[in-house]
């Protein structure tokens, strides 16, 4: 299998996840639309690694996935406390920022 | 249809398997990303996930698909399920116009981003030894648990232990942000408690139910 199918489809995943982070307005979406793009992230990281022969590229994306997993977790903590405060997770109607 | 024609025949299970999770890849990250009820969106990041595992597998990165699913569709999902549960709030519309200028603005900019490392990946293709299939076989213990092991021990032991740091915050900032009023006021009132007892301690060591027993 050439490398570069690998590649389109990991930067298809990535738009697919950017185009959710943009659009969405359920800040549980938009998690879930980061959590796709770090897999594209991913992704991409095994298919140069098998390309090149190296297992560098494993580990990264070791690190990448611990990443996840805390970036999850703290993420919907966030979320959880705001909805206590505020009743919802809109993202447009969180703006407590913007005052 | 060029490409099938010159194509190996030892090649095409790997191709068809890699077609079929592609797709399947592909369309449960649309499914995802364009669903109204959250819980449709999990279970759909969850298929995802696992047909991205099967590509992982196809890659020999066979400890990474494991990973794959233990950690991403086992623990970093059910975590979102959970809050799912407990928000579920469905959305009134799911795609927001206000904005929407800016928002129009970033999609032709992430497009434009899409297009320039699609034509970069599709014009190199044949002329860069990276992008085509590799030459050289691989090792048979290309990715396998020890091999990965071994490498994150040996080259990256202090990213190891950094990561682990990492998680350690988490977890405590995780628990800090979502608790709510209640239950600060109730950790409040056992750090007050158990600062009066170190401070009694503190002021009396010799009282005797305190005092060493050897006299």
């Amino acid at each position: 299998m050439p490398t570069y199918y690998y590649l389109l489809l990991s930067l298809v995943l990535f738009l697919i996840g950017t185009a959710g982070v943009l659009l969405r307005r359920n800040a549980l979406i938009v998690l879930m639309a980061i959590e796709l793009q770090l897999n594209a992230g991913n992704l991409a990281m095994l298919a140069f690694a098998r390309a090149l022969n190296d297992t560098k590229g494993h580990v990264f994306a070791f690190f990448v996935i611990a990443l996840a997993a805390a970036e999850a977790a703290v993420g919907l903590a966030i979320l959880v406390g705001i909805f206590r405060t505020r009743q919802t997770v809109n993202l447009d109607e969180i703006t407590l920022m913007k005052r | 249809m060029k490409f099938i024609s010159n194509i190996n025949p030892a090649n095409a299970a790997e191709m068809f398997v890699f077609f079929v999770l592609a797709t399947a890849t592909v369309g449960g990250a649309l499914f995802t990303v364009t669903r109204r009820n959250p819980v449709t969106a999990v279970m759909s990041l969850v298929a995802t996930f696992f047909a991205l595992a099967g590509i992982y597998a196809s890659l020999s990165a066979h400890f990474l698909a494991i990973l794959q699913i233990l950690v991403y569709a086992g623990a970093i999902m059910v975590l979102f399920i959970f809050v799912v549960m407990i928000l579920n709030r469905e959305e009134i519309s799911p795609v927001s116009f206000r904005g929407i200028i800016t928002r129009v603005i970033g999609v032709l900019a992430g497009g434009y981003v899409a297009w320039v490392a699609a034509w970069a990946v599709l014009y190199e293709r044949h002329s860069s030894p990276v992008l085509a299939a590799p030459k050289v076989p691989l090792p048979p213990n290309y990715g396998t648990v020890s091999t990965v092991g071994l490498s994150l021990f040996k080259d990256f032991v202090f990213p190891f232990e950094a990561i682990s740091l990492l998680l350690l915050v988490a977890i405590v900032g995780g628990i800090i942000v979502s608790r709510s009023a209640k239950q600060e006021e109730q950790a409040e009132e056992t750090i007050r408690k158990l600062r009066e007892i170190r401070e009694r301690s503190s002021e009396a060591p010799e009282s005797p139910e305190h005092a060493p027993a050897h006299h």
